[in-house]
Protein backbone atom coordinates (compact mmCIF):
# COMPACT_ATOMS: atom_id res chain seq x y z
CA UNK A 1 0.00 0.00 0.00
CA UNK A 2 1.29 3.45 -0.89
CA UNK A 3 1.21 6.32 1.61
CA UNK A 4 -0.69 9.49 0.81
CA UNK A 5 0.81 12.97 1.18
CA UNK A 6 -0.96 13.72 4.49
CA UNK A 7 0.23 10.36 5.88
CA UNK A 8 3.82 11.07 4.79
CA UNK A 9 3.58 14.39 6.67
CA UNK A 10 2.17 12.69 9.76
CA UNK A 11 4.79 9.93 9.75
CA UNK A 12 7.64 12.46 9.39
CA UNK A 13 6.23 14.33 12.37
CA UNK A 14 5.98 11.09 14.40
CA UNK A 15 9.55 10.10 13.45
CA UNK A 16 8.60 6.93 11.55
CA UNK A 17 9.88 8.52 8.34
CA UNK A 18 13.14 10.46 8.31
CA UNK A 19 13.33 13.35 5.79
CA UNK A 20 15.75 16.11 6.71
CA UNK A 21 15.45 18.96 5.97
CA UNK A 22 11.66 18.61 5.61
CA UNK A 23 9.61 21.24 3.79
CA UNK A 24 5.83 21.04 3.89
CA UNK A 25 5.53 22.44 0.37
CA UNK A 26 7.46 19.43 -1.05
CA UNK A 27 4.67 17.02 -0.05
CA UNK A 28 2.56 15.88 -3.03
CA UNK A 29 -0.50 13.57 -3.25
CA UNK A 30 1.58 10.39 -2.94
CA UNK A 31 5.20 11.49 -2.64
CA UNK A 32 7.75 14.00 -1.40
CA UNK A 33 9.88 16.05 -3.83
CA UNK A 34 13.65 15.58 -3.49
CA UNK A 35 16.21 18.31 -4.12
CA UNK A 36 19.49 17.94 -6.03
CA UNK A 37 22.63 18.37 -3.89
CA UNK A 38 25.88 19.98 -5.09
CA UNK A 39 28.18 16.92 -5.34
CA UNK A 40 28.71 14.74 -8.44
CA UNK A 41 30.75 11.70 -9.45
CA UNK A 42 31.90 10.84 -12.94
CA UNK A 43 33.51 7.49 -13.79
CA UNK A 44 36.69 7.84 -15.83
CA UNK A 45 37.04 4.21 -17.00
CA UNK A 46 36.76 3.35 -20.69
CA UNK A 47 34.92 0.12 -19.80
CA UNK A 48 33.01 -0.31 -16.55
CA UNK A 49 33.88 -3.63 -14.89
CA UNK A 50 31.73 -4.47 -11.85
CA UNK A 51 34.25 -7.09 -10.65
CA UNK A 52 36.85 -4.36 -10.00
CA UNK A 53 36.93 -0.88 -8.46
CA UNK A 54 36.20 1.68 -11.22
CA UNK A 55 38.08 4.99 -11.18
CA UNK A 56 36.08 8.19 -10.85
CA UNK A 57 36.41 11.82 -9.95
CA UNK A 58 34.25 13.85 -7.60
CA UNK A 59 33.31 17.50 -8.18
CA UNK A 60 30.91 20.16 -6.98
CA UNK A 61 28.62 22.30 -9.12
CA UNK A 62 28.31 26.02 -8.51
CA UNK A 63 24.99 27.86 -8.52
CA UNK A 64 25.14 28.00 -12.35
CA UNK A 65 24.79 24.20 -12.38
CA UNK A 66 26.32 21.60 -14.68
CA UNK A 67 25.63 20.77 -18.28
CA UNK A 68 25.03 17.14 -19.21
CA UNK A 69 25.41 16.11 -22.82
CA UNK A 70 23.31 13.53 -24.62
CA UNK A 71 24.12 10.08 -23.19
CA UNK A 72 26.07 11.37 -20.16
CA UNK A 73 26.09 9.28 -17.01
CA UNK A 74 26.87 10.85 -13.61
CA UNK A 75 26.06 10.19 -9.99
CA UNK A 76 24.42 12.97 -7.99
CA UNK A 77 22.72 13.00 -4.62
CA UNK A 78 19.72 14.32 -2.77
CA UNK A 79 20.20 17.32 -0.50
CA UNK A 80 17.92 15.52 1.96
CA UNK A 81 18.80 12.70 4.32
CA UNK A 82 16.10 10.08 3.84
CA UNK A 83 15.07 6.76 5.33
CA UNK A 84 12.50 4.77 7.27
CA UNK A 85 12.49 1.72 9.53
CA UNK A 86 8.75 1.30 8.87
CA UNK A 87 8.15 1.92 5.16
CA UNK A 88 9.94 1.12 1.91
CA UNK A 89 10.95 4.25 -0.02
CA UNK A 90 10.88 4.13 -3.83
CA UNK A 91 12.45 6.94 -5.80
CA UNK A 92 11.20 8.40 -9.06
CA UNK A 93 12.06 11.29 -11.30
CA UNK A 94 9.71 14.23 -11.22
CA UNK A 95 7.65 13.94 -14.34
CA UNK A 96 8.80 17.43 -15.41
CA UNK A 97 12.39 16.16 -15.37
CA UNK A 98 11.54 12.88 -17.10
CA UNK A 99 9.80 14.86 -19.88
CA UNK A 100 13.25 16.34 -20.56
CA UNK A 101 14.68 12.85 -21.06
CA UNK A 102 16.55 12.57 -17.77
CA UNK A 103 16.71 9.34 -15.78
CA UNK A 104 17.38 9.90 -12.06
CA UNK A 105 17.93 6.22 -11.34
CA UNK A 106 19.08 3.35 -13.51
CA UNK A 107 16.26 0.85 -12.80
CA UNK A 108 17.23 0.65 -9.09
CA UNK A 109 14.41 2.61 -7.54
CA UNK A 110 13.87 0.50 -4.42
CA UNK A 111 15.49 1.76 -1.21
CA UNK A 112 15.93 -0.89 1.46
CA UNK A 113 13.89 -0.48 4.61
CA UNK A 114 16.25 0.75 7.35
CA UNK A 115 18.65 2.46 4.95
CA UNK A 116 19.22 6.11 5.94
CA UNK A 117 21.31 8.69 4.08
CA UNK A 118 21.46 10.96 1.07
CA UNK A 119 19.98 9.19 -1.95
CA UNK A 120 22.50 8.64 -4.74
CA UNK A 121 20.91 9.67 -8.03
CA UNK A 122 22.02 7.71 -11.10
CA UNK A 123 21.74 10.47 -13.70
CA UNK A 124 21.48 9.44 -17.36
CA UNK A 125 20.55 12.14 -19.85
CA UNK A 126 19.06 11.26 -23.21
CA UNK A 127 19.08 14.96 -24.21
CA UNK A 128 21.42 17.82 -23.25
CA UNK A 129 20.25 19.27 -19.93
CA UNK A 130 21.46 21.72 -17.26
CA UNK A 131 21.11 20.60 -13.65
CA UNK A 132 21.23 23.13 -10.83
CA UNK A 133 21.84 22.28 -7.18
CA UNK A 134 18.66 23.01 -5.24
CA UNK A 135 16.32 22.08 -8.08
CA UNK A 136 13.53 19.63 -7.32
CA UNK A 137 14.71 16.68 -9.38
CA UNK A 138 13.06 13.59 -7.94
CA UNK A 139 10.36 12.31 -5.66
CA UNK A 140 10.09 9.55 -3.12
CA UNK A 141 7.04 7.44 -2.35
CA UNK A 142 6.60 5.20 0.71
CA UNK A 143 5.19 1.66 0.69
CA UNK A 144 3.98 -0.54 3.52
CA UNK A 145 5.91 -3.83 3.85
CA UNK A 146 4.27 -7.24 4.32
CA UNK A 147 5.88 -9.57 6.89
CA UNK A 148 8.65 -9.40 9.44
CA UNK A 149 11.11 -6.55 8.86
CA UNK A 150 14.87 -6.99 8.85
CA UNK A 151 16.51 -3.59 8.57
CA UNK A 152 19.20 -2.75 6.03
CA UNK A 153 22.77 -3.13 7.25
CA UNK A 154 24.53 -2.86 3.89
CA UNK A 155 27.57 -1.06 2.62
CA UNK A 156 25.85 2.19 1.59
CA UNK A 157 24.35 2.90 5.04
CA UNK A 158 24.69 6.53 6.17
CA UNK A 159 25.73 7.85 2.73
CA UNK A 160 26.53 11.54 2.41
CA UNK A 161 26.99 12.89 -1.12
CA UNK A 162 27.05 10.65 -4.20
CA UNK A 163 28.22 7.11 -3.36
CA UNK A 164 29.99 5.24 -6.17
CA UNK A 165 29.33 1.51 -6.50
CA UNK A 166 31.17 -0.84 -4.15
CA UNK A 167 29.84 -3.96 -5.84
CA UNK A 168 33.41 -5.28 -6.43
CA UNK A 169 33.64 -5.96 -2.65
CA UNK A 170 31.08 -8.74 -2.78
CA UNK A 171 30.81 -9.35 -6.51
CA UNK A 172 31.41 -13.08 -6.11
CA UNK A 173 29.89 -14.53 -2.96
CA UNK A 174 31.45 -17.41 -0.98
CA UNK A 175 29.10 -19.85 -2.64
CA UNK A 176 30.42 -19.03 -6.11
CA UNK A 177 32.79 -21.57 -7.58
CA UNK A 178 35.43 -19.11 -8.67
CA UNK B 1 6.43 -16.52 1.85
CA UNK B 2 8.71 -18.92 -0.03
CA UNK B 3 8.48 -21.33 2.93
CA UNK B 4 4.69 -21.18 2.62
CA UNK B 5 4.90 -22.15 -1.03
CA UNK B 6 3.47 -18.84 -2.15
CA UNK B 7 6.41 -17.96 -4.36
CA UNK B 8 9.15 -19.74 -6.31
CA UNK B 9 12.83 -18.85 -6.35
CA UNK B 10 14.80 -21.81 -7.69
CA UNK B 11 17.69 -22.21 -6.93
CA UNK B 12 17.45 -20.22 -3.69
CA UNK B 13 20.39 -18.91 -1.65
CA UNK B 14 19.60 -17.05 1.59
CA UNK B 15 22.71 -14.87 1.12
CA UNK B 16 20.96 -13.24 -1.87
CA UNK B 17 18.08 -11.91 0.25
CA UNK B 18 17.76 -8.15 0.82
CA UNK B 19 15.41 -6.42 3.28
CA UNK B 20 12.70 -6.17 0.57
CA UNK B 21 13.91 -8.15 -2.43
CA UNK B 22 16.00 -11.06 -3.71
CA UNK B 23 19.08 -10.65 -5.91
CA UNK B 24 18.80 -12.80 -9.03
CA UNK B 25 21.68 -13.91 -11.22
CA UNK B 26 22.48 -13.58 -14.92
CA UNK B 27 22.04 -16.81 -16.90
CA UNK B 28 24.50 -18.11 -19.52
CA UNK B 29 22.78 -17.00 -22.76
CA UNK B 30 22.96 -13.53 -24.24
CA UNK B 31 21.14 -12.11 -27.26
CA UNK B 32 23.15 -9.57 -29.24
CA UNK B 33 21.29 -7.20 -31.58
CA UNK B 34 22.17 -7.49 -35.25
CA UNK B 35 20.90 -4.94 -37.72
CA UNK B 36 20.20 -7.04 -40.80
CA UNK B 37 18.96 -5.78 -44.16
CA UNK B 38 15.40 -6.85 -43.34
CA UNK B 39 15.41 -5.45 -39.81
CA UNK B 40 16.52 -6.23 -36.29
CA UNK B 41 17.56 -9.73 -35.25
CA UNK B 42 19.20 -11.14 -32.13
CA UNK B 43 22.13 -13.52 -32.30
CA UNK B 44 22.56 -15.73 -29.23
CA UNK B 45 25.89 -16.62 -27.61
CA UNK B 46 27.02 -18.39 -24.44
CA UNK B 47 28.58 -15.84 -22.12
CA UNK B 48 32.29 -16.60 -21.63
CA UNK B 49 33.64 -16.98 -18.06
CA UNK B 50 35.91 -13.95 -18.51
CA UNK B 51 32.87 -11.82 -19.27
CA UNK B 52 31.52 -9.98 -22.28
CA UNK B 53 31.61 -6.22 -22.89
CA UNK B 54 28.27 -4.62 -23.76
CA UNK B 55 28.43 -1.65 -26.11
CA UNK B 56 27.07 1.55 -24.61
CA UNK B 57 23.39 2.36 -25.07
CA UNK B 58 22.44 -0.81 -26.92
CA UNK B 59 19.86 -3.34 -25.78
CA UNK B 60 20.91 -6.94 -25.17
CA UNK B 61 18.67 -9.82 -24.07
CA UNK B 62 19.70 -11.98 -21.14
CA UNK B 63 17.83 -14.22 -18.73
CA UNK B 64 17.80 -15.07 -15.05
CA UNK B 65 19.48 -18.19 -13.66
CA UNK B 66 16.55 -18.61 -11.29
CA UNK B 67 13.02 -19.69 -12.03
CA UNK B 68 11.01 -16.89 -10.44
CA UNK B 69 7.28 -16.71 -10.00
CA UNK B 70 4.19 -16.65 -7.81
CA UNK B 71 0.49 -17.43 -7.99
CA UNK B 72 -0.14 -15.07 -5.05
CA UNK B 73 1.98 -11.99 -5.66
CA UNK B 74 2.73 -9.68 -8.57
CA UNK B 75 6.43 -9.14 -9.14
CA UNK B 76 8.75 -6.33 -10.01
CA UNK B 77 12.13 -7.09 -11.61
CA UNK B 78 14.56 -4.21 -11.42
CA UNK B 79 18.32 -3.60 -11.34
CA UNK B 80 20.51 -3.49 -8.25
CA UNK B 81 21.61 -0.14 -6.88
CA UNK B 82 25.24 -1.32 -6.97
CA UNK B 83 24.97 -1.81 -10.75
CA UNK B 84 22.67 1.17 -11.32
CA UNK B 85 25.48 3.23 -9.77
CA UNK B 86 27.63 1.90 -12.62
CA UNK B 87 25.02 2.73 -15.26
CA UNK B 88 23.50 -0.69 -16.03
CA UNK B 89 19.77 -0.63 -16.82
CA UNK B 90 17.83 -3.88 -16.25
CA UNK B 91 14.40 -4.09 -17.89
CA UNK B 92 13.55 -1.18 -20.15
CA UNK B 93 10.63 0.32 -18.20
CA UNK B 94 8.74 -3.02 -18.28
CA UNK B 95 9.50 -4.28 -14.80
CA UNK B 96 6.10 -5.78 -13.94
CA UNK B 97 5.93 -9.56 -13.57
CA UNK B 98 2.37 -10.86 -13.77
CA UNK B 99 0.86 -13.08 -11.08
CA UNK B 100 0.86 -16.68 -12.28
CA UNK B 101 4.01 -16.62 -14.39
CA UNK B 102 6.95 -18.74 -13.28
CA UNK B 103 10.10 -19.17 -15.39
CA UNK B 104 13.57 -17.84 -16.05
CA UNK B 105 12.82 -14.23 -16.94
CA UNK B 106 14.11 -12.51 -20.04
CA UNK B 107 16.22 -9.50 -19.08
CA UNK B 108 16.72 -6.39 -21.17
CA UNK B 109 20.16 -4.96 -20.49
CA UNK B 110 21.25 -1.44 -21.52
CA UNK B 111 24.52 0.05 -20.27
CA UNK B 112 25.13 3.80 -20.16
CA UNK B 113 28.86 3.18 -20.77
CA UNK B 114 30.65 0.08 -22.14
CA UNK B 115 30.12 -2.53 -19.44
CA UNK B 116 31.54 -6.00 -18.72
CA UNK B 117 29.00 -8.61 -17.66
CA UNK B 118 29.76 -12.08 -16.31
CA UNK B 119 27.61 -15.23 -16.28
CA UNK B 120 26.24 -15.96 -12.79
CA UNK B 121 26.73 -12.37 -11.57
CA UNK B 122 24.05 -11.03 -9.21
CA UNK B 123 22.55 -8.61 -11.68
CA UNK B 124 19.13 -7.52 -10.48
CA UNK B 125 16.52 -7.80 -7.77
CA UNK B 126 12.93 -9.03 -7.63
CA UNK B 127 10.29 -7.80 -5.19
CA UNK B 128 6.83 -9.29 -4.54
CA UNK B 129 3.63 -7.27 -4.22
CA UNK B 130 0.28 -8.08 -2.64
CA UNK B 131 -2.67 -8.06 -5.06
CA UNK B 132 -5.92 -6.25 -4.37
CA UNK B 133 -8.91 -8.02 -5.93
CA UNK B 134 -9.54 -11.31 -7.73
CA UNK B 135 -6.43 -12.82 -9.35
CA UNK B 136 -6.66 -14.17 -12.92
CA UNK B 137 -3.44 -16.16 -13.34
CA UNK B 138 -1.25 -15.20 -16.30
CA UNK B 139 -0.59 -18.29 -18.41
CA UNK B 140 0.17 -16.94 -21.84
CA UNK B 141 2.60 -14.86 -23.83
CA UNK B 142 6.16 -15.07 -22.62
CA UNK B 143 5.34 -16.67 -19.29
CA UNK B 144 6.46 -20.21 -20.05
CA UNK B 145 9.93 -19.62 -21.53
CA UNK B 146 13.30 -20.04 -19.82
CA UNK B 147 15.61 -18.89 -22.63
CA UNK B 148 15.84 -15.19 -23.49
CA UNK B 149 12.81 -14.44 -25.67
CA UNK B 150 12.92 -11.98 -28.54
CA UNK B 151 9.98 -9.60 -28.84
CA UNK B 152 6.98 -11.11 -30.67
CA UNK B 153 6.71 -7.79 -32.51
CA UNK B 154 9.80 -8.67 -34.57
Amino acid sequence: MILTGPTIRREVQSGRINISPFRLEHVTSNSYDLTLGPGFVRYTEEIIDPAKPNRYHTFHAGPEGIRLGQGDFLLGHSAEVLGSDHYVPIIHARSSVARLGLFVHVTADLIDIGSHGNVTFQLFSTLPITLTPGMRIGQVSFWKPLGKVELYRGKYQGSRGPRPSEVYKDFWSDTDKR
Amino acid sequence: MRGLGQLTIEPFDASQLNPNSYNYRLGPKLGIPVFAADGLEFEFIELPEEGYVLKAQTVYLGHTVERLGSNYFAMSLIGRSSLGRLGLFLQVSANLGHTGSCHQWTLELVAAKPFRIYPQMKIGQISFWTNAGHVDLYREGYSSFDDPQVSKLL
